[in-house]
C-alpha cells in the first residue's frame, strides 16, 4: 500500500490560513490502513482545528467527509454538488488523491494534510515499512522476494557492499542488510547459485527518466 | 583581460561551443579551438548536451584552458548531485576554470544512454544558489571552504521564439537573483523575435548572449522550423538556402550576418555553435 504520515498541525493551519469553510477529506484506502487520512484521522483532525479557529475566536467551517477512494473518478464525483460550499479541502488521501482532486475541482484549492511516505507494508502495530519503489521493472525473481532497489541504502543490485555488518546496514543498526537477507532466503530456498549469478546493469528507463509514466491496457479500455 | 573584464569593459564578446570528444582523443577539440584562439573570447565545453555521453565540461574546459584558452565550463543538474557538483566545481576553481555556466541539462530519454537514471538532486535554480554561496567561502551545508572559488557565472534563457517575453524575463530574473550574470539563448535566426524580450531587460543588471547556430545544410534548417519550439528559422532563410549553390558557404555567410547583427543591435555578445563543423569557425569569424 501507499503509505503517508500525517502532517503537523501548524502545517496544515498556515496552509489553510483566512479560509473559513473547509472540507477534511479521507480516503479509505491506504491512508486508512496506515491510520494517517481515514475517517478517524478525518474526525480528530477536524476536531483539532476546530478547537483551534475557536482559541482564537475564528468562525471557521470545518466539515468531513471520508471518500472511498480519491484516485478514482467515480468516487470524487460524490462530493461535485458539495465542493462548491467549501473554498478550501484538505485532502488526507496520499499525492495521487490530492492531485487527483485537483484535476478534477479546478476553482477550489486542495491542501495535502499527509506526506506520502512510500509503497510499504505494516510491518508491526504502528510500523510501516519500506518495500518497493514502483521502479517499473520487478526484480524481485532474482533476489528470493527481496527488493535490493527499495531496501538496500545504495540499491546495490550486486550485494552486499563493504559496510555490511552482521547482517545489519552501515547506515544504522538498526536497518537489516538487504544483501543479507536476500542471501539467507536464497539459501533457505536452496537456490545460492542465483546469489552468483551478476544482475545485468539495470534499466531505469522505467523508473522516472523519461518524465511521468503511464500504464495503457488497451484490453481493459475496450 | 579575461572575459569579465570585457563584459565590464562593454566589450562585443564571441563566444564558441567547444564540444569536447566522445573518447579520449582531443587532438580535434584542440586543434579547432586553437585554430580561433585569438578571435574568440572564450570557449563553452558544453556538459554531455542532448545527454549524450562524452568527455565531461570539466575536462574538456582544463583541457583547453591548460593550452592557454578562457573556457565557460557547464555544470548540470541532470548527472550529479550536489554533492559532487560542488566537488567538481572546487576542482575546475582550483584549476583555474573562471566562468561557469549552470544548465539543466536534456532528460536521458533524449541520448545515447536511454536506461541511465537521471539525479536532479537540485534544480538549476537551486545550483546557481549554491555556486552563489559556494561564492561567500561556505558550501551548502554552509560549511566553511579552505579557499574561495571566485566564478564569472552564467545560464541560459529560453527567450527570443515563441515564449511570452512576461514569462522569459520573470525566468531571468529568478536567475539573476540566484546570482547569474549573463545569459546564453537558443539559436536565434530572427532577431525581431527577441526584441519584446529584450525591451523589458535591465541591461545594466545582465548580459543577453544568443547563440548563432551554423545551419550546416537545407534539412537541418527544416528540421529545426518544424520540430524545436524554442528556435524560430525565418521562411526567407530557408528559401535563400535552397537557392544558394553553394549551401554550406551560404550558411556560413548567414552566421556571420547574424553575429554582425547582433553585434550592430547591441548584444553583449555571441556565442557560436557549430555542433560538429568546428572547424569552419575561421570562416565564420573571418566574415565579421
Amino acid at each position: 500500500m501507499i503509505v503517508a504520515d500525517k502532517k503537523p498541525i501548524e502545517e496544515i493551519i498556515e496552509e489553510i490560513k483566512g479560509r473559513t469553510k473547509i472540507l477534511i477529506l479521507g480516503c479509505n484506502e491506504c491512508v486508512t490502513v496506515c491510520e494517517a487520512g481515514g475517517k478517524k484521522e478525518v474526525g480528530v483532525l477536524a476536531s483539532a482545528l476546530r478547537m483551534y479557529f475557536l482559541k482564537d475566536g475564528l468562525d471557521v467551517k470545518i466539515d468531513e467527509k471520508t471518500l472511498e477512494r480519491q484516485c478514482d473518478h467515480e468516487y470524487l464525483e460524490e462530493i461535485r454538488d458539495m465542493v462548491d460550499a467549501y473554498d478550501a479541502v484538505v485532502s488526507l488521501a496520499c499525492g495521487v488523491g490530492v492531485q487527483f482532486m485537483a484535476e478534477k475541482y479546478h476553482s477550489i484549492p486542495v491542501y495535502p494534510g499527509v506526506n506520502t511516505c512510500f509503497l510499504g507494508a505494516a510491518e508491526d502495530r504502528g510500523l510501516w515499512t519500506e518495500r518497493c519503489q514502483a521502479c517499473g521493472q520487478c526484480i524481485l525473481a532474482r533476489t528470493g522476494g527481496i527488493c535490493p532497489v527499495s531496501r538496500c541504502a545504495k540499491r546495490i543490485l550486486n550485494g552486499p557492499c563493504g559496510g555490511s555488518t552482521g547482517g545489519k546496514c552501515e547506515i544504522s543498526n538498526e536497518t537489516d542488510c538487504a544483501w543479507q537477507l536476500i542471501i539467507d532466503r536464497l539459501n533457505a530456498l536452496g537456490r545460492l547459485e542465483d546469489y552468483e549469478t551478476l544482475s545485468p546493469i539495470k534499466d531505469w528507463s522505467t523508473d522516472r527518466a523519461g518524465g511521468p509514466r503511464k500504464v495503457v491496457r488497451e484490453d481493459v479500455q475496450s | 583581460m579575461n572575459l569579465k573584464q570585457k563584459f565590464d569593459a562593454g566589450r562585443f564578446v564571441i563566444l564558441a561551443e567547444m564540444e569536447p570528444p566522445k573518447g579520449t582523443d582531443v587532438s580535434d577539440m584542440v586543434n579547432a579551438a586553437q585554430r580561433v584562439k585569438g578571435e574568440v573570447d572564450a570557449f563553452v565545453v558544453p556538459e554531455m548536451s542532448n545527454a549524450v555521453m562524452r568527455m565531461s565540461s570539466l575536462g574538456g574546459a582544463m583541457i583547453l584552458h591548460n593550452k592557454g584558452m578562457e573556457t565557460i565550463m557547464q555544470a548540470n543538474c541532470r548527472d550529479r548531485n550536489r554533492i559532487a557538483l560542488q566537488a567538481d566545481l572546487l576542482a575546475a576553481a582550483g584549476c583555474g576554470i573562471q566562468n561557469v555556466m549552470a544548465v539543466a541539462g536534456s532528460d536521458p530519454s533524449f541520448g545515447d544512454h536511454q536506461q541511465a537514471r537521471s539525479v536532479y538532486d537540485i534544480d538549476l535554480l537551486e545550483l546557481l544558489k549554491m555556486l552563489t554561496t559556494m561564492q561567500t567561502g561556505r558550501d551548502m551545508a554552509g560549511i566553511e571552504l579552505k579557499g574561495t572559488p571566485e566564478f564569472l557565472l552564467g545560464s541560459t534563457i529560453n527567450a527570443g521564439a515563441g515564449k511570452s517575453p512576461e514569462l522569459a524575463l520573470e525566468e531571468l530574473n529568478k536567475k539573476i537573483d540566484a546570482g547569474a550574470g549573463f545569459f546564453v539563448t537558443p539559436p536565434l535566426f530572427d532577431i525581431s523575435g527577441i526584441r519584446p524580450f529584450m525591451k523589458r531587460v535591465d541591461l545594466k543588471k545582465t548580459r543577453i548572449i544568443p547563440t548563432v547556430l551554423l545551419l550546416k545544410s537545407l534539412g537541418m534548417a527544416r528540421y529545426l522550423a518544424r520540430n524545436v519550439d524554442d528556435v524560430h528559422v525565418p521562411d526567407t532563410l530557408i528559401t535563400r538556402i535552397r537557392k544558394a549553390p553553394e549551401k554550406p558557404r551560404e550558411c556560413i555567410a548567414i552566421a556571420a550576418e547574424m553575429i554582425t547583427a547582433l553585434r550592430d543591435e547591441g548584444f553583449s555578445g555571441v556565442l557560436i555553435s557549430t555542433r560538429g563543423w568546428e572547424n569552419r569557425l575561421p570562416d565564420i569569424l573571418q566574415k565579421i
